[in-house]
């Protein structure tokens, strides 16, 4: 079986070779038979990667441990969810999930542009092509998923006891689908520099790939934080480290991807801004991938050192610089005829917008990059812990908070000063309010009545644009109220379901802000019986109960929460586990959550003679809205994503632009492939 | 914003009526204005744009110098004992079996740390050629649960600062947690 997994590997390298080469002869020779070859290579070498893939888990789950990968990550005892989720736990499987993700795009890529775009679609795939090729060069060669021990041994070694929960089984493989996903909208865009079309046919072919891209991002980050929140104990669910911010930056950028695009769409300006956008993007999801692999910072999530380090950063430097070189090289025809006009108009906004979105994104990058710098400069690595990045990082939030509440609402162009009064009106007086509220009920960090005031500024604004949208139908169609918001909706998702996630996002961020604030923290040592309080609960340790099976031992502790009134709220049972494989202790978490506070319970620890519990218990406000508002988030995505006909009769208009000759060949070419 | 608000209204009122109802104009086509305002527009933009990017700039500069620590091994603790006074360190080192002390009533962790032995390219500790001091630090961290994975022999890294007496007084000790395990041979 091994054999097979790398002989898969191997054809899958010569057929992404072959699709480059027979891509590029086909368009440049004017041969169309070799672009449908080139397309059917790219599905083969998808097949083939497939394989591999399949090979991984089936000797996951036979428990094969002749494989080096299996003995190092798995254990016959390991329950079979996890055994599946083992393919991402180290590097050999994580790398072939990656390459997978990026052959299952590429198919699909291939797929849709299999008519459209035939001058620039071979390009493209063939930029998709390159970067699988380095991915199966590291499988091939380099960190090998199929190689075999020298002597078999009885038992595994066991996944890792702080992977088994099934957060972090779906948190790789969302931002993993997230950071392969935003390959596609790149490589439409140095296809359109290799080519020379730059006008924004790449942007709208691509564009529901950076949403789908984007949302997996959030998710990703989302599931990330809410596993350490579950998991790592500590109460809170960020340390910006450097693995986390790996995952974060590359979300930033699409996040300004996503907003300057329009102004490209609308107005034909920032064409250099919106490529440079997408090759950031691109950049930063290989920067992630080698800051996790290769061990250069050291981080709480370290992973082990491998020689993968200096072939991922020359890859990373190769593709910076001809990128960029295109670039250099096109950037007379990039020059935009249009300008801006006005600080208040919505170009503006999206324009300041995304300067404190890449502003926020090189903080991050600086912070985290900071120790190797400073080795490699002064001798001495100094690093920056999470203060840093939340006193930076804080201020720009509220400015970026601010924009979000006036970029839809202000005009394209520039504003009059009517306009503003009638749009902001009602938003401002719903925000101070917020904020004189606040202050009434005690409030008195200015941040936080900013925080809370700009927030609710923004939902204001958004209230006004759905009322005024419903009430704009209620009279054009005399559709009656619900009916009218529906169809608001439906008609303009695009619109409408961004207004969501900018909802989903300012929720959020109260929770970030309500957490980060308001968190308190009481350590104690208690006897069974004995009872102690936070905030307004008391808790009183019951006692331990005990259970042992051939993978972990748990000792759970009992604890009675009562409220103010002295009532009893709920038993909560943290837990201390040892998983035996591993020899390794892991802490599991209660976690009581209402929308006002979570009350969050460990088990610090346990004393040998199982009379004293040793208690960690936070107690966080408004931690809830963090999800809720992701939900929000969710939401919003799913509802820009929903199938538009107007949508796709604008691209259609815009992709129709291409000359009858190049039409020509494409249906040549796909007549060919059908 | 006092000022740009100032600013657009200034300009906006300047403009002929039939101009100042375009609020929503369709794009492109009507994108020339009057030779002089164009050209007052540009530079301005690159004013704010530059001020924000100062603003950055600046919280990236001040964030610095308050909130950064040195991160030292225990052999550079050592070297630079004398200098580092009541400088924020993290401390990266191993810990030293036979020396863990922990007091879960008070929550009171104390250990000894010792530098991490470089590996050779099979793994082996390379051995110094001189042999030179062995040396370690006593740390001493009060008031936090002992982590899940803090074991003698576990590398960690030691949040806090050198006192008196070479004892490092930590607010926290991280254990690395590396993704593969080696379960522990029996000794």
């Amino acid at each position: 079986m091994p054999e097979l997994g790398n002989l898969a590997l191997a054809l899958a390298l010569i057929l992404a070779v072959y699709s480059i080469v027979a891509n590029i002869y086909g368009t440049r020779r004017n041969a169309p038979d070799f672009v449908v070859s080139a397309r059917h290579a790219i599905w083969s070498m998808c097949a083939m990667v497939t394989i591999a893939v399949v090979v991984l888990w089936l000797a996951l789950l036979r428990s094969d441990f002749s494989l080096e990968y299996v003995a190092s990550y798995s254990s016959s005892t390991l329950p079979t969810a996890y055994k599946i989720t083992a393919l991402w736990a180290g590097q050999q499987g994580s790398l072939l999930l990656w390459t997978w993700l990026l052959a299952i795009f590429t198919s699909v890529a291939a797929f849709q542009n299999r008519r459209r775009n035939p001058d620039t679609a071979p390009y493209a795939l063939a930029v998709l092509a390159g970067v699988a090729i380095f991915f199966l060069l590291m499988l091939n060669f380099v960190t090998r998923p199929f190689d075999l021990l020298p002597v078999i041994p009885a038992e595994g070694s066991d996944l890792n006891p702080l992977l088994q929960n099934y957060w972090m089984a779906i948190h790789p493989p969302s931002l993993y689908i997230g950071y392969v996903s935003a390959s596609v909208p790149f490589a439409f865009g140095a296809a359109a520099l290799i080519t020379g079309k730059l006008d924004d046919g790449w942007i709208r072919s691509t564009r529901r790939w950076a949403i789908f891209s984007w949302f997996f991002l959030t998710l990703g980050n989302l599931f990330g934080a809410r596993w350490a929140y579950e998991v790592l104990g500590w109460g809170g669910y960020w340390a910006w480290d450097p693995v986390e911010n790996a995952a974060f930056m590359p979300w930033l950028v699409m996040t300004a991807y996503l907003h300057s695009v329009m102004i490209q769409e609308r107005k034909d300006m920032l064409k250099v801004w919106n490529l440079s956008l997408i090759g950031l993007a691109f950049g930063l999801t290989l920067f992630g991938t080698f800051i996790t692999r290769s061990g250069v910072i050291s981080s709480v999530h370290s992973f082990t050192q491998s020689g993968l380090g200096p072939y991922f950063l020359s890859f990373l430097i190769t593709v910076t610089l001809s990128y960029t070189a295109l670039l250099i090289f096109r950037s007379k025809q990039l020059r935009s005829p249009a300008e801006f006009e006005s600080y208040l108009s919505r170009e503006a906004a999206f324009l300041f917008n995304n300067l404190i979105l890449v502003g926020i994104t090189f903080a991050v990058f600086w912070g985290t990059i900071f120790p190797v710098l400073s080795e490699a400069v002064r001798g001495v690595k100094i690093t920056v812990g999470p203060p840093f990045f939340n006193r930076v990082n804080a201020p720009l939030a509220l400015g970026l908070v601010f924009l979000t509440g006036i970029g839809p609402l202000i005009a394209w162009r520039r504003t009059t000063a009517d306009n503003l009064v009638r749009s902001f009106a009602a938003p401002v007086a719903i925000g101070v309010t917020t904020g004189i509220v606040a202050a009434a009920a005690g409030l008195r960090q200015w941040y936080v009545l900013t925080a809370f005031s700009l927030g609710a500024f923004v939902i204001g604004t958004v209230l006004v644009e759905f009322r005024r949208g419903m009430n704009a139908r209620r009279h054009m169609m005399n559709e009656p109220r619900a009916k009218a918001l529906v169809n608001l909706v439906a008609k303009n998702n695009r619109r409408y379901g961004g207004y969501v996630i900018h909802v989903g996002v300012i929720v959020a961020f109260i929770g970030i802000v309500g957490s980060s604030f308001f968190r308190t923290e009481v350590k104690k040592s208690v006897h069974a019986g004995d009872s102690f309080t936070i905030g307004s609960y008391t808790l009183r340790f019951l006692g331990f109960s005990e259970v042992d099976t051939p993978h972990l031992a748990s000792a759970t502790a009992r604890v009675e929460v009562l409220g103010p009134d002295g009532r009893e709220i709920t038993v909560m049972t943290p837990a201390k586990l040892f998983y035996i494989r591993a020899q390794q202790p892991a802490t599991l978490v209660a976690i009581r959550s209402t929308p006002l506070n979570d009350l969050y319970v460990v088990l610090a620890g346990v004393d040998d003679s199982g009379q004293t519990a040793t208690f960690e218990v936070f107690l966080t406000p408004l931690v809830f809205w963090l999800w809720a508002g992701g939900l929000l988030m969710v939401l919003g995505t799913v509802i820009v994503m929903w199938p538009n006909v107007r949508e796709r009769a604008a691209i259609a208009t815009v992709l129709s632009r291409s000359s009858s000759a190049d039409r020509e060949l494409a249906d040549l070419a796909a007549r060919g492939g059908d | 914003m006092q000022t740009q608000r100032g600013f657009c209204i200034r300009i906006c009122s300047s403009l002929p009526e039939s101009r100042r109802l375009l609020a929503h104009p369709a794009p492109a086509t009507i994108m020339t204005r009057p030779g002089n305002q164009k050209m007052n527009i540009r530079p301005r933009f690159f004013i704010g744009a530059g001020l924000i990017i100062l603003a950055i700039g600046y919280l990236i500069g001040n964030a610095m110098r308050t909130t950064s620590e040195y991160y030292l091994t225990v052999t550079e603790v050592a070297a630079r004992q004398s200098e580092l006074g009541a400088q924020a360190l993290r401390v990266a080192g191993r810990v030293k079996p036979g020396t863990v002390n922990w007091d879960p009533n008070t929550l009171t962790l104390k250990f000894e740390i010792v530098p991490i032995p470089d590996l050779d390219a099979a793994g082996a500790p390379i051995r110094p050629v001189v042999a030179t001091e062995p040396v370690s630090f006593r740390v001493v961290a009060a008031g936090e649960p002992k982590p899940d994975m803090f074991a003698p022999g576990r590398d960690v890294i030691v949040e806090g600062k050198l006192g008196a007496g070479g004892v490092i007084t930590a607010t926290q000790v991280l254990t690395s947690c590396a993704s593969k395990y080696k379960p522990k041979q029996s000794q």
